[in-house]
């Protein structure tokens, strides 16, 4: 078990692969990309090591923990969850820093991005094994701050530079609500403690955190004349955060936007990593989550309503890029409703919910990838002037398709046999089935099977669009580089067979998160504080709702294949301006609108204006004073100065004296 | 041997004259040669005490002193002459360039 002492270097090489590539990125071979890829291969094998060593022991978690200051600490937590997000997080970045050398092969500023990519790297991989809140939450803004300098990598483009400050502008709504749960959780912890806190204890460590769960569940407070647990604020302040970092209705509009990075950050960020923090976070806390009442609902609810809501915008998108991040937006929601039906199965939501998040770096990675492939090549990224592609590009074809059939689940229920995607999802939606049949409300199970609807049919619409057919536009294209078919290809595979093999063990695995050395938490007995009752999770649901993913699937396939490959339905009778649900649906349900015009205009944009402008004469007034004053004194003093030499002397010489005759009399007198 | 008060008063008679040419002189070169004369005006008082409580220290103050003044009598003068060659006056009521 040597390599748990080497558990410090996953985030700090990424680290120094940053400092490195940032000064003298320019030398190193392929642009600075040699290095950021060396030491994230070897974040990636000490990560796999950790993790292939706690799945062996996984009552043996990792927990090291450092003096930082005051009382507060540096840490390290690899626990099941962590493990695997680790190894994940490595493994993504890895494979999308080795494409990036083919894909940013043209771009002058490569050594920028590969310093920032792995700064990211060696952020989220910190954020994942942070064993306190407060160490989670710096790396969670480096993260923020990253994610901001790579959508505005291309900052020349004014389009870029905007999306950029909206994501950090929308994220930091999140984040401020994070930060506000961290202190309302700190303010609580210090109270139960009496204000006096033991040496090497760090209140803000988790283990600190989930042994006071049922303490700070009996705190209560008044707000607007319902009494709320202290738990429950905290926890949906926390998943306040989650909502602007994953994308979560309303704050999701920012992801979207957030494809003006090059493709890759798109993949690696949008998709893969940064966007799966806040799943993570809720993971990571899910013990508090359970215990509080109606914050595990909401998750559930929101989730669940921003899986649909994020479907229907992808179904109307031109945009290759634009689709996938409304598909991203999706399955974050599926994440969540996920976690949220822990309300019902408990400890094993966590599993269920990793597993789909971590199939889904997988396939969106991939998708993304493709589509950065056909970007590259064709140089273009609006479906309607495409088609055909795959003639072209036979391996990013090949590889297209795994991942949209991961995506859009495919597989045999009762069977091992089905695509990552089917195995990660469709737990999830009978969870969400059992929520149903065992709390009497039926609507996470309803959305979620519509929006598996609406997600087989935005796939397979952008895959007929784009891959089959006759070419639309006269373009250009070639397959890509081995540097970009290569990680194709092992993705393409992960997608497909990743799930099939590993879903059981690792479900098990990730579940017993909160059952070990660091931790020791009772899930039913936390469930009852928040009043939830536990099914175990039998799956002998009816037939029909075990095969209701897949059916929806196919008949989403068979839709779009033949609208948009036998072309048997006009669809330009529908998408026209004319058509209210397309007009709805392709001004993104006028969102941007509202917040823009009704929030950023009228609210903040004419309130701070008026804000400002009285300020700013109270301000100005006392500076004016001041100034005033200072020009008059001036004016009035400066006559002292004449000029001649004279005068000046008769000043020193009437000062000597004076002050002579004062020594003399003050010697005198004493 | 002269008293101690000959010399002092001597001094004070020189140091009066300096002052008065300094402050009523318009004449830079005039102002310099009054600054010369306060200058020494304080060595005789220096040598005098010196001389008087047989500490040869003073002597020594005043050599510094002496030599110092060399130093700033050139750098004045030298001042002077370049105003002069600038200007083609030494007047010093008419060296108001920085003044208000």
């Amino acid at each position: 078990m040597a390599y748990e002492n080497l558990a410090f270097l996953i985030p700090l090489l990424p680290a120094l692969a940053f400092a490195i590539t940032f000064f003298v990125g320019k030398k190193t071979p392929y642009g600075g990309g040699l290095i950021p890829i060396f030491a994230i291969a070897a974040s990636f094998l000490i990560s796999l090591m950790i993790t292939i060593g706690l799945l062996q022991n996984p009552d043996q978690v990792i927990s090291q923990s450092y003096h930082w200051f005051a009382i507060f600490n540096l840490g390290i937590l690899i626990d099941p969850l962590a493990a695997v997000m680790l190894t994940m997080v490595a493994f993504v970045s890895l494979l999308i820093h080795i494409y990036s050398v083919g894909y940013m092969s043209h771009d002058p500023a490569k050594s920028r991005y590969f310093a920032e990519t792995s700064l990211f790297t060696a952020s989220m991989l910190s954020l994942v094994l942070s064993d306190n809140i407060l160490q989670l939450f710096i790396s969670w803004e480096l993260v923020g701050l990253c994610s901001y300098l790579l959508i505005g990598f291309w900052y020349q483009k004014p389009s870029a530079a905007s999306a950029a400050k909206k994501a950090f502008l929308t994220t930091r709504v999140g984040d401020v609500m994070f930060l506000a749960g961290i202190i309302v959780l700190f303010a609580d912890l210090f109270k139960l403690v009496n204000g006096s806190i033991p040496d090497g204890v760090y209140l803000l460590r988790f283990d600190e955190i989930f042994s006071y769960i049922p303490e700070i569940a009996a705190m209560n407070a008044t707000i607007l004349g319902f009494e709320v647990s202290h738990l429950t604020i905290i926890t949906l302040l926390f998943f306040g955060g989650a909502v602007g970092k994953s994308g979560q209705f309303p704050l999701h509009v920012w992801l979207p936007d957030a494809m003006e990075g090059p493709t890759t950050v798109s993949a690696l960020i949008h998709a893969a990593t940064m966007v799966t923090a806040g799943v993570y976070l809720v993971a990571r806390t899910f013990p508090m989550f359970i215990a509080a009442p109606q914050s595990l609902i909401i998750v559930a609810y929101v989730g669940a309503f921003t899986a649909l809501f994020a479907a229907t915008m992808g179904l109307v998108m031109n945009d290759l890029k634009r689709v996938l991040a409304y598909s991203t937006i999706s399955q974050l929601g599926y994440m969540m409703l996920g976690l949220g039906m822990g309300a019902v199965v408990g400890a094993e939501a966590v599993g269920v919910s990793i597993f789909h998040l971590i199939s889904h770096a997988f396939f969106k990675a991939l998708l993304f990838l493709c589509a950065g492939s056909v970007i590259h090549a064709v140089g273009t990224h609006d479906m309607r002037e495409l088609g055909g592609v795959a003639k072209v590009m036979p391996i990013t074809a090949a590889t297209m398709v795994a991942a949209s059939l991961a995506l859009a689940g495919f597989g045999i229920p009762g069977t091992s046999i089905g695509s990552t995607g089917f195995f990660s999802k469709d737990p999830i939606i009978e969870n969400a089935y059992l929520f149903g049949e065992h709390a009497g409300n039926w609507f996470p199970y309803l959305f979620a099977i519509v929006a598996a609807l609406l997600t087989s049919l935005y796939i397979f619409r952008l895959l007929f669009m784009t891959f089959a057919g006759k070419p639309r536009t006269n373009y250009g294209g070639h397959e890509s580089p081995a540097s970009m078919t290569v990680p194709l290809s092992i993705l393409g595979i992960l997608a497909l067979f990743f799930g099939a093999i590993v879903v059981e063990p690792l479900n098990k695995f990730v579940s017993g998160t909160f059952v070990n050395n660091f931790v020791n938490m009772d899930i039913p007995a936390l469930a009852e504080v928040g009043n939830y009752e536990l099914v175990h999770h039998a799956g002998h649901e009816p037939l029909l709702i075990q095969w209701m993913p897949v059916i929806v699937a196919i008949i989403g396939l068979l839709i779009t294949f033949v609208i948009y490959y036998q072309k048997a339905i006009d669809m330009s009778r529908f998408v026209s301006k004319d058509n209210v649900v397309y007009k709805l649906l392709y001004n993104r349900y006028y969102q941007n609108e509202i917040f823009t015009r009704l929030f950023a205009v009228r609210f903040v944009y004419e309130g701070l204006a008026m804000a400002g402008y009285h300020i700013d004469r109270f301000i100005d007034g006392i500076v004016n004073v001041i100034s005033y004053l200072t020009i008059e004194a001036g004016d009035s003093f400066r006559k002292i100065q004449t000029g001649v030499i004279q005068h000046y002397s008769v000043a020193v010489i009437t000062g000597v004296s004076l002050l002579v005759i004062l020594i003399k009399l003050v010697m005198e007198v004493f | 041997m002269i008293p101690l008060n000959w010399y002092l008063a001597l001094s004070a008679i020189i140091f009066s004259i300096g002052l008065y040419g300094f402050i009523s002189q318009k004449n830079g070169i005039r102002i310099l040669m009054c600054v010369e004369l306060m200058l020494n005006s304080a060595n005789i008082n220096l040598v005098a005490f010196s001389s008087y409580n047989d500490d040869m220290s003073g002597q020594v103050f005043a050599l510094f002193s002496i030599a110092l003044a060399a130093a700033e009598a050139a750098i004045g003068f030298a001042i002077m002459m370049s105003i002069y060659r600038m200007r083609d006056a030494i007047n010093l009521d008419e060296l108001n360039l920085l003044r208000w």
